[in-house]
């Protein structure tokens, strides 16, 4: 029944409910500014559950499509008089399969959760709470597109709230760091847009047969049409070199490094990290929480989406590549953790580290790898979100994120030291949580190709525990200093995010198979494809 | 005989872009543009008599061209005299409203 | 034989986990709730443990298998499950009998601390997940497991957190037995690819590698065994990775009792032990483990000789004896190993929780502030000398015969491997004696009236003091019991006879004497040997100057990797950032310098590029 009605599109614009009932309160009244927000973040969440609750990971996701042809841009057809029509076609078209649905509950759920841990705003939050939810469409539409400008606008509508968000409510160095977000990610969507638009123009390219006369010839965005045109061996962009139409490799090769680059920023790949550290240090710590719980993973999740399954034999060829970079990511990362004096930038370093994974587990490419690529996103979507949800309550309680002024709070704040340790357990890997899984699924499927970088990597899991273990242990353990005896544990409204939180990742550690089972058939084709390519 | 006459032009259109950048007073600075409208139309009639398709076209578009080069020295010199009175100056320097 | 209570062995681990549910749950509102609850599920874990074991000593009984898929991709799928060999049962039974003794036990000693119910939480946890690694049917689930007893450890150590040194120790117990699990978990991750279909678990395992069919080629073989032992000797202290053991002596000693003498510790034993045959098809696997544990046997006993801290001495006689039991399994002795592992739990769990009881008495751990308790402390005094002798190897006691079945199979497999083992024996004995006569003899120092505590501290005490005396017997010369039971009846120990016995005895016997000499009677000056020799003294107190080296070449490397690293960050990518962003600036300044309104510059700029084009387009024929 769920086919029936258009939930994608519901998910997606249902925040504009909560948008739309905030633009007729007060803007004084923050109370009420902020119920209404937290219940409008509400809804995706029920819907997407309801989805998850539907979803049938045998089916790939088929049920789940919609489709609306939105510009149709006549093309000059004076040159090919015998067809009935040449068009620019972009479509709202919006799907779900299995690797989307994942991400889906990630973004619904840190949504709810950012919403709650944004109690400590303390200005402007009718203005806050708008762009929050708009931000929240941006988030959802990127993970359903399925048109390729549909997406860009979607990836795009995530950038211009962030902005506002980071540059008005974040700390001191707010305006810089809002600056070199928008600078870093338009120089990415720009290569993204420009990458786009040689796809559509390239194999983008359609003719629909209506019978014998009339020929339908277009450009389409549509993600189906381009993959269907990319990987189907007998395409016109597969057909011999001799043919117009035919797309070369070194148009392959451009896309497909434009794409990495764009979506590396994003992730990010090193050296593309260095806006991001600054994002998280001044950023609004429920800012924080969104960026680094959800927005990074639409980098990893646009690589693998347009970057791994349009184009599986570059990525094969490069597979090595990206497995250094990964490397790369999870060592520099993790030892610039063990140097860090501020926890924010602790956290922002051991996301680049936990970032190279998710590369290790897509460099694996088979189905053990891929897997734990997706379920490392989650999982430290979740455990990420749960760490600055932590710092933010910290921070509003003892006004310092420097490790160094820290110290024995476990005594005064029992119950936050408690979530901050099993975070911190989550962050390094400890089996039971979901840290665990992601790491040891990617590790394991990249074995089967690269056994000496693999190994390094697991080095790389010796290095989170000694960052991890030296910034949490001088927050929470050692002596007290004497100013932190009157503090109070968490209120209701923080514990309960931590809690969820938590209860996540544990559910994801302990029994993995509620991510796996729909994500089950998510890489048959691709797998499929490959193994093509390889034996052919 | 054709190069001669080129080299003339060229000569007369170099004096005439130097003076057209160089020079501080605007009415030399318009005497200096007509002198290269001038090298422009010496070209002209010169490939119109000695060029590779011989032909009156050029002579005509030269007539034309003088008749435009008088029209816009009138409008040149109006602008000036207008500028003149409105500050009390030829001096090309002066002038960079253009900036703001 | 029909098994039943076997089928029933994964509700074992279940007690102590519904225990831990309910103390972090409800802990903070009953105060009482820690003790009840945490004995409460030890004894129904050591009841049922109890029942299996005796089952397994039926005739005939069958390994019990049983599992769920855990995580199914569709090319792959991981299961948990459990298993219950004779081995595993064994494990089962030490793991309960020690956890409950140290439950009961720490109702006294930790009775003062207001986090009580917290600490029971920690040791329910820990006997959680030391009972679900025994049990584990497969290498995935045993490393699962490997890795929450390293968190709990790890908790407890760092139990009075508000101690700087406390922090320390448990950062230090995680990290390094994290440097292990590194390599164990690349072993699995190569189990995993060389496997057929990709079998990880324990019968299979075996299977593949007793064939000897050459399906996983020898170098893989050595290279398997090596990394999985790379994770024991993080686990089980080790040279080189012993560095933490002694450190973790900060948590509570109950807890050194449980988990840092008589079950973590011995885990990485264990392992060793499950995963034998793999270590067996190896020949090259086997003798690092040997050689390692043989100079960890020795290397540990001659540190604890020079120690002052009455835990620190355990904790290295705790690294000495691990190393005794890795050089028996190295020389191919599964049951003598394992039958060290068992006494020595016993005997260990004995001494710490007698030291603890010493500590909890008199309120220092430095022995040279000890003295005469022997007489105040009466039942710790008593018990805690037996638990010496035991270690010492005195007969009849439970050490002797666990030690003779070791140098019973060095002198046959290497005799080299034998003289370090009756050394390390000799220095063993010297220690244990030095530390008995100087806490219990002499005259008592301190103003504090010292005397023995409550049943709930030396109940345990004398329990365990029984299990010192008679679990030697199950494998005497006489009575190969253990060792068939074990293995299946191929393997037997004590084939030395008499004088293995005899020199085992006579070295502990003399190291006793020595220590009795010095201590007691001082007929040899303590600073005999430290007079002359002082270098000789500090280097053991120091301990080899391991910690130090490690320091510096690790923790200052990382310091020092980490500072050119941010340099890179700071100055070089951020570097080319500013160059970018700077250039964009300088161009864009430039340019608004050539907006002076002028248009006669316009002109010059125009002419300019019509200039370049033109060269250009000229240049472009000629080149």
């Amino acid at each position: 029944m769920l086919a029936d009605i258009p939930i994608l599109s519901l998910i997606t614009f249902s925040p504009l409910i909560g948008i739309l009932v905030l633009l007729l309160l007060p803007k004084q009244n923050s109370r009420w500014l902020k119920v209404t927000a937290v219940t409008a973040t509400l809804i995706p969440l029920a819907l997407s559950l309801w989805l998850y609750a539907d979803f049938d990971g045998t089916l790939g996701g088929k049920p789940y499509k919609e489709s609306v042809t939105w510009v149709n841009a006549a093309l000059n057809k004076e040159t090919m008089p015998d067809i009935a029509s040449y068009l620019f076609k972009f479509q709202y078209q919006m799907g779900i399969d299995g690797i989307s649905l994942p991400l889906l509950l990630l973004t619904t759920i840190v949504a709810v959760m950012a919403a709650l841990a944004s109690v400590h705003v303390k200005k402007r939050w009718k203005a806050f709470y708008l762009w929050f939810l708009l931000l929240e469409i941006g988030m959802l539409g990127v993970f359903m597109a399925r048109d390729v400008f549909l997406f860009f606008i979607f990836f795009e509508l995530t950038l211009i709230p962030m902005f506002f968000l980071i540059g008005i409510w974040g700390f001191g160095g707010r305006e810089k760091a809002a600056n070199r977000f928008l600078i870093y990610n338009g120089i990415g969507s720009a290569l993204m847009l420009l990458a786009f638009v040689m796809l559509v123009m390239t194999a983008g390219f359609r003719v629909d047969q209506v019978d014998q006369q009339t020929q339908h010839v277009y450009y389409s965005g549509s993600y189906e049409v381009i993959k269907d045109n990319l990987t189907d061996p007998d395409s016109f962009v597969n057909a011999a070199p001799e043919s117009p139409l035919h797309m070369s490799d070194t148009m392959r090769w451009s896309i497909f490094i434009l794409l990495l680059i764009a979506f590396g920023i994003k992730l990010p790949i090193f050296p593309f990290h260095t806006w991001m550290l600054r994002v998280h240090a001044e950023a609004h710590p429920a800012i924080v929480m969104i960026h680094s719980g959800v927005l990074l993973k639409m980098g990893a999740y646009g690589l693998l989406r347009f970057g791994v399954f349009l184009f599986p034999s570059q990525m094969r060829d490069w597979a090595t590549v990206l497995a250094i970079l990964g490397v790369i990511n999870i060592l520099y990362g993790a030892v610039l953790a063990f140097r860090q004096k501020e926890f924010k930038l602790v956290l922002a370093y051991s996301s680049i580290s936990h970032m190279g994974i998710v590369l290790l587990g897509i460099a694996s490419l088979n189905e053990i790898g891929l897997q734990g690529a997706m379920i490392q996103l989650v999982s430290h979507g979740l455990i990420s979100a749960l760490l600055f949800l932590i710092v933010g309550s910290l921070q509003e309680r003892t006004g310092t994120t420097e490790l160094g002024e820290l110290g024995g709070l476990a005594r005064s704040l029992p119950f936050m030291s408690g979530i901050l340790l099993t975070a911190g357990m989550a962050s390094l890997g400890l089996p039971g949580l979901s840290g665990f899984i992601g790491e040891f699924l990617s590790l394991l499927g990249l074995f089967d190709s690269m056994r000496v970088l693999t190994a390094v990597a697991v080095l790389g899991v010796i290095l989170t525990a000694v960052y991890v273990l030296r910034s949490v242990l001088a927050i929470t353990f050692g002596p007290m200093p004497e100013r932190f005896g009157a503090l109070r544990d968490a209120r209701l409204v923080e514990a309960v995010p931590m809690i969820a939180l938590l209860a996540f990742i544990i559910l994801i550690g302990v029994y993995p198979s509620v991510l796996t089972e729909p994500m089950k058939h998510g890489f048959d084709a691709l797998l499929q494809q490959l193994n093509v390519k390889v034996g052919g | 005989m054709l190069s001669s006459y080129l080299t003339l032009a060229a000569i007369l259109f170099c004096i005439g872009l130097y003076g057209a950048l160089v020079k501080r007073n605007a009415v030399v600075v318009l005497l200096s543009i007509e002198l290269m409208l001038n090298a422009v139309n010496l070209n002209l009639v010169a490939f119109s008599k000695y060029g590779a398709v011989p032909s009156l076209t050029g002579q005509m578009f030269t007539l034309f061209t003088i008749a435009v080069a008088a029209a816009e020295a009138a409008v040149g010199i109006a602008v000036l005299i207008a500028l003149f009175r409105a500050r009390g100056t030829v001096n090309v320097d002066e002038f960079d409203e253009m900036r703001r | 034989m029909e098994t039943v209570f076997t089928q029933y062995a994964w509700l074992i681990p279940l007690f102590p986990l519904a225990a831990f549910i309910l103390l972090t749950s409800f802990g903070r509102s009953f105060k009482g709730l820690g003790v009840m609850v945490g004995s409460a599920a030890s004894l129904a874990s050591l009841v049922l443990a109890l029942l299996v074991l005796f089952e397994r000593m039926g005739e005939g009984v069958e390994d019990y298998q049983d599992g769920f898929k855990w995580l199914d991709l569709s090319t792959i799928q991981l299961n948990i499950g459990f298993e219950v060999t004779n081995l595993s049962a064994l494990m089962l039974v030490i793991v309960t009998i020690v956890s409950l003794l140290v439950n009961v036990y720490s109702a006294g000693y930790m009775k003062s601390d207001e986090r009580i119910t917290v600490f029971y939480g920690y040791i329910a946890l820990f006997t959680f997940s030391m009972l679900g690694l025994v049990l584990a049917d497969n290498m995935l689930a045993l490393y699962i497991f490997w890795e929450l007893v390293g968190v709990c450890s790890f908790l407890l150590v760092g139990f009075w957190y508000q101690k700087p040194e406390a922090r320390a120790a448990a950062k230090k117990a995680f990290i390094v037995t994290r440097i292990g699990d590194a390599g164990l978990l690349i072993a699995i991750l190569l189990l995993f690819w060389y496997m057929p279909n990709h079998a990880l678990d324990f019968v299979n395992i075996q299977n593949v590698f007793n064939e000897q069919t050459g399906t996983i080629a020898a170098g893989i073989t050595t290279l398997i065994a090596l990394l999985i032992f790379v994770g024991a000797v993080g686990k089980s202290g080790q040279f080189p990775l012993h560095v933490w053991l002694p450190d973790a002596m900060e948590g509570p000693t109950p807890i050194s009792a449980l988990i840092h003498a008589a079950t973590m510790v011995a885990a990485g034993v264990y392992l060793v032990a499950r995963t034998f045959d793999i270590f067996q098809a190896s020949q090259a696997a086997m003798d690092v483990v040997a050689y390692v544990g043989a100079f960890t046997a020795i290397f540990a006993a001659t540190i604890g000789v020079a120690q002052n801290d009455i835990k620190r001495i355990l904790a290295f006689s705790t690294v000495s004896q691990l190393g005794y039991m890795m050089m028996a399994l190295g020389l191919g002795s599964l049951t003598g190993g394992i039958f060290h592992l068992f006494t020595h739990a016993f005997f260990k769990a004995l001494l710490f929780l007698g030291a603890g009881s010493v500590i909890h008495a008199v309120h220092t751990q430095n022995i040279h502030e000890m003295g005469g308790l022997g007489s105040r402390m009466r039942i710790t005094a008593w018990t805690f000398g037996i638990g010496a002798l035991a270690l010492s190897g005195i007969p009849p006691l439970s050490g002797f015969w666990s030690k003779d079945a070791i140098l019973n199979t060095a002198l046959h497999e290497n005799p080299v491997l034998f003289g370090v083992g009756v050394v390390a024996a000799f220095f063993t004995a010297f220690y244990m004696s030095r530390l008995f006569f100087l806490v219990f003899a002499g005259r008592p120092k301190g103003e504090k009236q010292a005397h023995d505590s409550s049943w709930t501290m030396t109940l345990p005490l004398i329990i365990l003091a029984v299990l010192a005396v008679v679990t030697g017997f199950v494998e005497t010369p006489w009575n190969n019991t253990l060792g068939t039971w074990l293995s299946g009846g191929t393997e037997t120990t004590h084939t030395g006879g008499g004088l293995v016995m005899v020199i085992s005895a006579a070295v502990g016997v003399l190291g006793i004497y020595l220590g009795w000499l010095m201590y007691v009677k001082g007929t040899i000056a303590r600073d005999a040997v430290s007079s002359r020799m002082p270098w000789l003294l500090r280097l053991l107190e120091r301990k080899y100057y391991i910690d130090e080296l490690y320091q510096v070449v690790f923790v200052r490397g990382l310091r020092g990797l980490g500072l050119l690293l941010q340099a890179m960050d700071d100055f070089i990518i951020d570097g080319i950032v500013r160059c970018v962003g700077g250039a964009a600036v300088l161009l864009g300044r430039g340019g608004t310098r050539l907006q002076n309104g002028q248009v006669q510059t316009y002109g010059v700029i125009t002419l300019l590029g019509l200039v370049i084009l033109i060269v250009a387009i000229a240049g472009r024929r000629f080149w």
